[in-house]
């Protein structure tokens, strides 16, 4: 490109009078202007509910705060306290075995039934609310008082397995070897939410792709890899990321059925639920607060990952 | 007057910089908030918030006495702000954290050192505690300072259900001469006999009646200097609960644990399951009311090392207290009915021995005749103990309140065989004591 043409672009640029700089500058502010006002509700909530505590929350990580007394600057403290302590390395294998184990575990739940739902089933909208029922109950207290008193020695399911002949006197939610899997058990039964999305991704995959398949002599199992796994994958990300930061968070199940104590013998002992002891019963907000900002660390790590990961598998159709 | 949309704007910026202020504002510790709290005056009258956790029997009577204090005070406003035990602690925390703690606060020997060590409780050196059975006062000094007025006195012991003593056609056994080997056996054998799962149940986790072992072996819970005892203790008592619970005393360690998140209502002495069960005094007309009330749970003494009851170092726990906020807008008016409730026979006839028996001896004495049969025969236990009672222990220092937690979680693990007792007690005494702030 020769420099006369390119002095002739800033020439073309600086035509403007600036009358007509300063009107169009103008316009653009006022546009912007209307823009915040109309984000003004959902600006104040985001400083006053969610920055503004966050941030006070940050700095009594620094601090050591009783809630009675005024917080008193530490440092690290907190923080370099975190590598000592046995219970909260325990709270940590807990929550990611519930994590790793529960949430893939969940959504092949939902994907199967979601499966089931899209075969064109009469009455398809009762199942479906019928299934999506325990997503609605399962974070409840109420269904949380329900499964320690279905998993107790004389609870429900015992009764049913001694129907069967067997010998059951294991407390599932008192021996520590199974305490745990009866609340990840909890989990996967309140597959719900990403059933309903499942459901809605495999009905915007066009029927004739499974025809030509058909046609082509692909069993169901290589219709499904190779036609619903594939175009299904962004709704199976997008359910895998967003169940994930929700299983970290997972807090009433795990204080309900332990009755806050994270029992037996801390095999429930969820993150939050220490996260609370600490805070609440020890009256250590500021370990508490640092312990908060581990968690958005860890699941800032994991969604990071996630997104990383997405690239191999996740495909966009373009 | 048209308002343009400049000025518009301008005002809607600063109303969103105004809540952020406030927002903010409410977040920073130890703040203030604006008056509409209890506690302010108002159109002259002396405004108190009250908060208290209970039952429904409790509500009723703490509303009644606030009608009848009210009454007697018209100048008076109270406020009831009533809870449930657990989600009490935490507001009580997160009032007291923005400031707005209730003036009159029901307190716990848990946590009362929490509040009390940092400032948070008001002096209570004005209530007349001149008639206060002996024994009685002192669990509410902290660091020398009174902060809490005990409200009710209390006693921790081994509670026995009679119907299942008579379906193992066995006759309770005599408390006063008991040891812990003996109360192992007894409750082994009532146990298989009258075929339930517990002979004697809530043991491991009981921290009264560590607190008693500890105290027979010459020791104590807490010292001002922190903890009071050594892992010898934790572990002679982790040990002598594993052998309870292979002779088949106590229950499996499944049932054990089980047993540990069960409201009172739904408790093995309560539903039949247990011989034996610990609980506090007080608790007796809510175990014979939840029971059917048609018979009431007989009260046996802790056992001893010795075999003497005068030897087992039992002391006089104060069910709760009453306290005030240091903050408090109005302290003369919370201590004046703070000394009503302890010293005026009018709050007596309406609480009478609900929270525990009176610790007034006059009022003790007057209330008497009005107790239902269930709290006559704690009044009765009560006061059959007093030649053996000993010194009261202290306050828990900040962070103790979790001793229970800490004592049955690696207890447990010891029953479960997940660890040694050795280890279990190592474990145990380093978290209490990297809890304590002393």
């Amino acid at each position: 490109m020769s420099a006369v043409s390119e002095l002739s672009t800033i020439h073309r640029v600086k035509a403007k009078t600036p009358e007509e700089k300063r009107l169009q500058k103008k316009e653009a502010g006022r546009d912007n202007k209307a823009g915040y006002l109309f984000l003004l509700p959902w600006l104040i909530g985001l400083v006053v509910i969610v920055a503004g505590p966050m941030f006070a929350s940050l700095y009594l990580s620094f601090t050591n705060y009783s809630l009675i007394q005024a917080p008193e600057f530490v440092g690290l403290d907190n923080y370099l306290r975190m590598l000592d302590d046995p219970r909260l390395h325990k709270s940590l294998s807990v929550t990611f075995i519930y994590v790793i184990v529960g949430v893939p575990l969940q959504l092949a739940v939902a994907l199967a039934i979601a499966m089931l739902l899209n075969e064109g089933m009469k009455g398809l909208a009762f199942y479906r609310s019928i299934f999506y029922l325990p997503s609605m109950l399962g974070a409840s207290v109420a269904i949380a008082v329900l499964w320690r008193q279905m998993f107790e020695v004389d609870g429900l399911v015992n009764q049913v397995l001694r129907l069967f002949g067997f010998e059951a006197t294991t407390s599932w939610i008192a021996d520590p070897q199974w305490a745990l899997w009866t609340i990840i058990l909890l989990h996967v039964w309140t597959f719900g939410s990403p059933m309903v999305i499942f459901l809605a991704g495999l009905r915007q995959i066009p029927g004739m792709y499974y025809e030509a398949a058909s046609v082509d002599g692909a069993s169901r199992w290589a219709q499904f890899r190779k036609i619903t796994l594939p175009l299904l994958s962004p709704i199976i990300f997008f359910n895998l990321v967003l169940q994930i930061i929700n299983a970290f968070q997972t807090f009433t199940q795990a204080f309900v059925v332990s009755n806050g104590t994270g029992g037996p013998a801390d095999e429930t002992l969820f993150y939050t639920l220490y996260l609370y002891q600490r805070g609440f019963v020890q009256f250590q907000m500021g370990y508490a607060a640092a312990m908060a900002w581990l968690l958005v660390v860890i699941i800032a790590a994991f969604t990071a990952i996630n997104f990383y990961l997405s690239k191999h598998w996740v495909f966009y159709g373009d | 007057m048209a308002i343009n949309r400049r000025q518009f704007l301008i005002g809607a910026g600063g109303l969103a910089a105004a809540a952020t202020t406030m927002g903010l504002g409410a977040c920073a510790p130890g703040s203030r908030g604006g008056d509409s709290q209890a506690g302010g005056q108002q159109g002259g009258a002396t405004t108190l918030a009250l908060a208290w956790w209970g039952n429904p029997t409790r509500n009723k009577n703490t509303e009644a006495m606030i009608a009848a204090y009210q009454q007697a005070n018209p100048n008076v406003q109270i406020s009831p702000q009533p809870g449930e035990f657990n989600s009490y602690w935490d507001k009580l925390a997160t009032q007291t954290a923005g400031g707005q703690a209730p003036d009159i606060i029901q307190m716990d020997m848990n946590y009362i050192s929490e509040y009390g060590t940092r400032g948070a409780l008001l002096d209570l050196k004005d209530v007349d505690v001149s008639k206060f059975v002996e024994g009685t006062v002192e669990s509410g000094r902290i660091n020398d300072t009174l902060v809490g007025i005990n409200a009710g006195i209390n006693s921790a012991l081994i509670f026995a259900n009679p119907t299942v003593f008579e379906k193992a056609k066995m006759e309770l056994p005599d408390d006063k001469t008991w040891t812990w080997d003996e109360m192992a056996e007894v409750a082994a054998e009532v146990a298989s006999k009258a075929g339930v799962p517990f002979g004697v149940a809530q043991v491991m986790g009981s921290d009264p009646l560590f607190g008693t072992f500890v105290r027979q072996n010459g020791k104590e819970l807490f010292t001002p200097d922190g903890l009071g005892f050594d892992v010898a203790e934790a572990q002679a008592w982790y040990d002598m609960m594993a052998k309870f619970q292979k002779a088949g005393a106590l229950g499996t360690p499944e049932q054990i644990s089980e047993e540990q998140a069960k409201p009172l209502d739904q408790s093995a002495l309560v539903v039949g399951n247990a011989a034996m069960h610990y609980f506090n005094s007080n608790q007796e007309e809510a175990l014979s009311n939840a029971a059917g009330g048609d018979y009431l749970m007989e009260m046996l003494r802790g056992p001893s090392l010795t075999g003497k009851a005068t030897d087992r170092k039992t002391w006089y726990k104060a069910s709760m207290l009453w306290s005030a906020s240091a903050r408090s807008k109005n302290p003369e008016a919370a201590v004046a009915w703070i000394n009503w409730f302890a010293n005026d026979q009018a709050a007596a006839d309406i609480d009478r021995a609900e929270r525990g028996i009176p610790p007034n001896a006059e009022i003790q004495e007057a209330v008497k005749p009005k107790l239902s049969p269930a709290q006559q025969k704690v009044l009765q236990y009560i006061t059959d103990i007093k030649p053996e009672v000993a010194a009261t222990p202290i306050a828990p220092p900040p962070g103790g309140g979790t001793i229970a937690e800490i004592l049955f979680r690696h207890g447990i693990d010891v029953l479960f065989g997940r660890t040694s007792s050795a280890e279990g007690a190592q474990k145990f005494v380093d978290e209490l004591k990297s809890n304590l702030q002393v």
